[in-house]
């Protein structure tokens, strides 16, 4: 029983940072209808500024702000330079450059950090809480907290601010959005930001539990695509939906079935579902979705 | 000299001077890193086709090159075929497993593939890796004979170049006839717009599935030959970014070309062995270059597809015509 | 004439290649060599070569290797070489990549003929350049620790580093004389972690010991919740660690916060600093087994191993400001085991000489101990030359 509390923790401890990255992956794709090769990259970037500014001396909280900041200042300069030109084009073009920038990415923070993991503090110390025989790392507290703060407020900014029916706006229908006077060239900017903070946070949100390294962000923007195509590509709600289930699954196979499996399930769950219904579980009917 | 000859002469010198290189190289290390181009020239010519033409994205293309090199290797080391069957197997298994992937996530968008080949790449590193008793696992696989047609086995370096070019030639041979006739147009129709493509009665997924069965079976047989030249085969050679490499030299080579991707190849390829081309350079130089050889690729990706989509092909292309015009 | 001229231009530049390339196959490629014999000797000098990773992602294990093999040839050849002749080392590059070390293996064969290779620095390119080192019958001494190099036997091929063979039954036995009975052994998958659980779950038995929970994680994993949550339900009353990964440190932070107090052993993996930065207090009390030289003082002063460790370090310390890490070591040995083959086969470096010479090594005092060669044992070393240390204050010191 206390065995199958914990498995489950761990599952919405992963579930929630493939929630994060997930609607990193949403909020470009209804930006732009291209998928982001570089989301996890900003996964990486986030953790390894946060380990920067820490060991230049900053507070740990004012380190984590600035880090998530420039995370998502790094994610609007890469939007303005290399999307822009081509945004209005083929999406092959826009993936084809998220490719390349995340080669890029990585190569840079590999100069610049080098090639060993390095440590992040946790946000508090202090001892596990035990729950019914199983324990939740405080850091994990965090994580839940930093998740539920980012869906809120991204809720809230899509919903009640005239920014976030902008971006909605032209996430339905860019041609209609400009003709309505939305500078959609900056909606495609702020996506890019918004996408890259999400992805910073999560990065910076696991790196005290794992330490972090430059080559991180290649694996978790698998889990996160995985995530965000299971729940349905261009919706948030489903993203978080995919991303809680995606984490479930691989805590549940590594608990019962066989840790080495964990790693598959996620790349199997990608190909069965592109391959059998590719709006994903929460999607409409076959109707892509714009 | 007319544009039209030197369209004629400039493949033939290339391919007189590609074939005499073992009579003026003798160096044997020199000799190997212009064999592991042609290996690469293989793999890239398919997706030439795949990407130039077609006008999809792959990031699972090492994985086929993976499966073709383990099919020759189990072929020839465990059931003891003769090579030449080995080889065929190599590319027929790459290309089933094309087919299987191909099928299904051509229904859907490009970006839906290039996510499909990706999540496809990562599975089969994670076989090649924990397959023991098949792949031998991490340690790898080691023991692969050379290439044999009967009985002359081919083990000299010039003997390996030679056959390896073989192959680059033939396969670019019959994809340089593909894209000239109606295939290679309906490809290229697609590339335009699918949908005008469909209007004109091509059939698109048709086309598509084509291409990428084509570009896994010249990876699978890539990826024999280079099990063959080595004699050694390792999960860590068939990487997601090993596939990344090869989509950079298709990119950069450039879209409705083969010539260009080509080019692509052999110059990436060498920029890895740049101490053996350059007898000068310094180790520090040469270490700088390595170092930096990822980032290149991804610079050159995305500069090639905001200032000049159609790559190095199409910078010949549009030379050519200019030279039409003169 | 604007046609005439890209005409004549295209031909141009390919007539132009195609003699760059005869020209540079011409002159000889590139390749640092190391001491070449200008200094007044008799003899032609003694051609090795050496495959090592100067760049990739073993750029800085190969870049001690290089260090420490300069260094060595330099002192064999001021002192007047190997019995009148100097010794070149020829090193090529591979680039951590497998098809590199094969061109290069051939190279250094078949062009620069050289009667021995040292290297590679990695286990996959050691294992790659076997087929190349068979068809010539040349002798090989690798640098890697992978188990595979001399656990799947081969005549010619010969290694320095301490490999898993030897460190698994010496950590296993320290856990039974602890009093451990009941163990869980969390290993990952790559090559390092399989072939030590092959070990563990062979010898385990052999101490007195059952394997109540035998855990496996992926490189690249960061949740270890399933495996700690099934380790602590088994009843073990200790844990063998047995990764050379990151993730090391995050299994032994995660079982802390899960509430596992169990006592942790380990290997070679442990061994770098990373581990102890990384699992913070967490790590404290960690105790693993490798080789005596990671503290040499181990050795105690004034014997044999002492004397010769000191003095390469000294001599490292003063050539590049930097102390030898284990990698320069296992340079260090691989380059005098062959010198001291060489001096013992009269000079005589043909290959079956050279490599009988090789297998007949006896009581050499090297970094990684006192190695001993025979017939069936290419590793050499032994459980005298490893040593216990404790995770004490984020450092490591030797347990007496």
């Amino acid at each position: 029983m206390s065995a199958l509390l914990q498995f489950l923790i761990a599952g919405l401890k992963n579930g929630a940072i493939y929630s994060l990255v997930a609607l990193g992956f949403t909020i470009v794709y209804a930006a732009t209808g291209a998928i982001n090769f570089a989301q996890g990259e900003f996964f990486m970037l986030g953790g390894m500024l946060g380990v920067l500014l820490v060991n230049l001396g900053l507070p740990l909280p004012i380190a984590l702000l600035l880090a998530v900041v420039g995370t998502a200042a790094i994610g609007a300069l890469f939007e303005v330079l290399a999307i822009r030109p081509i945004a209005d084009g083929d999406p092959l073009r826009i993936i084809m450059v998220t490719i390349g920038g995340s080669v890029l990415l990585r190569q840079i923070a590999l100069h610049i950090f080098g090639p060993d993991e390095v440590p992040l503090p946790p946000f508090t110390q202090g001892t596990s809480i035990k729950v019914l025989g199983a324990a939740i790392e405080l850091q994990t507290v965090w994580i839940w907290v930093l998740t539920a703060i980012a869906m809120v407020g991204l809720f809230l900014l899509y919903r009640r601010t005239a920014f976030g029916r902008a971006m909605r706006a032209t996430a339905i229908n860019r041609e209609a959005a400009r003709l309505v006077g939305i500078d959609t060239r900056f909606m495609v900017t702020a996506s890019f930001a918004l996408a890259a903070g999400l992805g910073a946070v999560a990065g910076l949100a696991v790196a005290p539990l794992t330490q972090t390294a430059f080559d991180v962000g290649a694996g978790i923007g698998v889990k996160g695509f995985s995530a965000a195509i299971l729940g349905g590509l261009g919706n948030p709600v489903a993203a978080v939906g995919g991303g809680l289930i995606l984490g479930m699954m691989e805590s549940l196979t590594a608990g019962y079935i066989n840790p080495l499996y964990k790693d598959a399930v996620a790349l199997v769950v990608l190909l069965a579902v592109l391959f059998v219904r590719p709006q994903g579980l929460f999607g409409g009917s076959g109707r892509e979705k714009v | 000299m007319s544009w039209r000859t030197l369209r004629v002469a400039v493949p033939f010198v290339a391919a007189v001077a590609v074939a005499a290189l073992p009579f003026v190289v003798s160096d044997t290390f020199l000799l190997k890193v212009f064999t592991y181009v042609g290996i690469n020239v293989v793999v890239v010519v398919g997706l030439a086709l795949l990407f130039g033409y077609a006008g999809q994205v792959s990031l699972g293309h090492s994985a086929f090159v993976g499966i073709g090199a383990y099919t020759c290797a189990l072929a020839t080391v465990r059931m003891h075929a003769p090579w030449p069957v080995a080889f065929a197997a190599a590319g027929i298994v790459a290309g089933a497993g094309g087919m299987v992937l191909a099928l299904p996530s051509l229904r859907l968008r490009g970006h839906y593939l290039a996510m499909a080949t990706l999540a496809f790449g990562e599975l089969a590193s994670l076989a090649f890796g924990e397959a023991t008793p098949i792949t031998g696992g991490v340690d790898g696989f080691s023991g692969i004979p050379f290439p044999s047609l009967g009985p002359l086995v081919i083990r000299s370096a010039s003997g390996l170049y030679w056959l390896v070019w073989a192959v680059a030639g033939i396969a670019l041979l019959i994809a340089s006839s593909m894209v000239s006739l109606r295939p290679g147009r309906a490809m290229r129709a697609l590339h335009g717009s699918e949908l005008g493509a469909q209007a004109c009665g091509v059939d698109v997924v048709g086309v598509k599935v084509r291409a990428f069965v084509i570009s896994a079976v010249l990876a699978g047989l890539a990826g024999a030959l280079y099990a063959s030249v080595i004699g050694f085969i390792s999960p860590s050679v068939f990487t997601v970014s090993a596939s990344v490499t090869f989509l950079a030299m298709a990119v950069i080579g450039g879209t409705g070309s083969l010539a260009g991707p080509v080019l692509a190849a052999a110059l990436l390829t060498l920029l890895t062995y740049l101490d053996a081309l350059i007898p000068g350079i310094s180790r520090q130089a040469a270490q700088t270059v390595q170092s930096l050889q990822a980032d290149v690729y991804g610079l050159a990706i995305i500069l090639v597809v905001l200032f000049a989509p159609g790559g190095i092909g199409a910078m010949w292309r549009r030379k050519s015509r200019e030279g039409e015009r003169a | 004439m604007a046609r005439l001229g890209t005409a004549r231009w295209c031909v141009t530049v390919l007539l132009l290649l195609v003699l760059s390339i005869a020209l540079v196959g011409c002159s000889s490629a590139s390749s640092s060599s190391t001491g070449s014999g200008s200094s007044g000797s008799s003899g032609s000098p003694i051609k090795v070569g050496a495959i090592l990773s100067l760049t990739g992602p073993y750029a800085a294990l190969g870049a001690s290797e290089k260090n420490a093999l300069e260094l060595e040839v330099k002192r064999i050849n001021d002192a007047g070489g190997l019995g009148g002749s100097q010794i070149e080392v020829i090193i090529e590059d591979d680039a951590t990549d497998e098809a590199k070390a094969v061109a290069a293996a051939t190279k250094l064969i078949e062009q620069d003929k050289v009667v021995a290779i040292l290297g590679a620095t990695g286990t996959g390119q050691s294992m790659a350049v076997r087929t190349v080192i068979n068809r010539a019958g040349v002798p090989q001494i690798s640098m890697a620790g992978g188990n595979a190099i001399t656990g799947t036997f081969d005549p010619l091929v010969f290694q320095t580093p301490w490999p898993n063979s030897i460190i698994v039954p010496f950590v296993l036995k320290k856990m039974a004389t602890d009093g451990h009975t009941k163990i869980a052994v969390l290993s990952d998958s790559s090559g390092y972690g399989k072939d030590g659980l092959a070990i563990i779950t062979a010898d385990a038995p052999k101490n007195g010991m059952t394997i109540v929970a035998n855990e496996v994680f992926k490189p690249g994993d960061t949740d270890y919740s399933a495996q700690l949550t099934k380790v602590k339900n088994s009843g073990a009353d200790a844990i063998l660690l047995w990764t050379a990964g990151k993730e090391g440190a995050a299994i032994v932070k995660q079982a802390e916060s899960l509430g596992l107090k169990l006592p942790m052993y380990g290997g070679s993996g442990q061994a770098k600093i990373e581990f102890p930065k990384g699992a913070g207090t967490a790590a404290e009390g960690f105790v693993f087994g490798t080789g005596k030289s990671l503290v040499p003082a181990n050795w105690g002063a004034g014997t044999d191993e002492f004397k010769v460790v000191d003095d390469f370090a000294t001599r490292y310390q003063a050539a590049y400001g930097a102390a030898p890490d284990i990698f320069a070591g296992h340079a260090f040995d691989a380059l005098n085991i062959f010198a001291d083959s060489v001096k013992r086969s009269g000079g005589d470096t043909s290959a079956a000489k050279l490599r009988d010479a090789i297998e007949q090594t006896s009581g050499l005092v090297g970094f990684g101990g006192k190695f001993t060669f025979s017939s069936s044992d290419h590793n050499g070393l032994a459980e005298k030359d490893l040593s216990l240390y404790k995770i004490v204050n984020g450092t490591w010191v030797p347990i007496q």
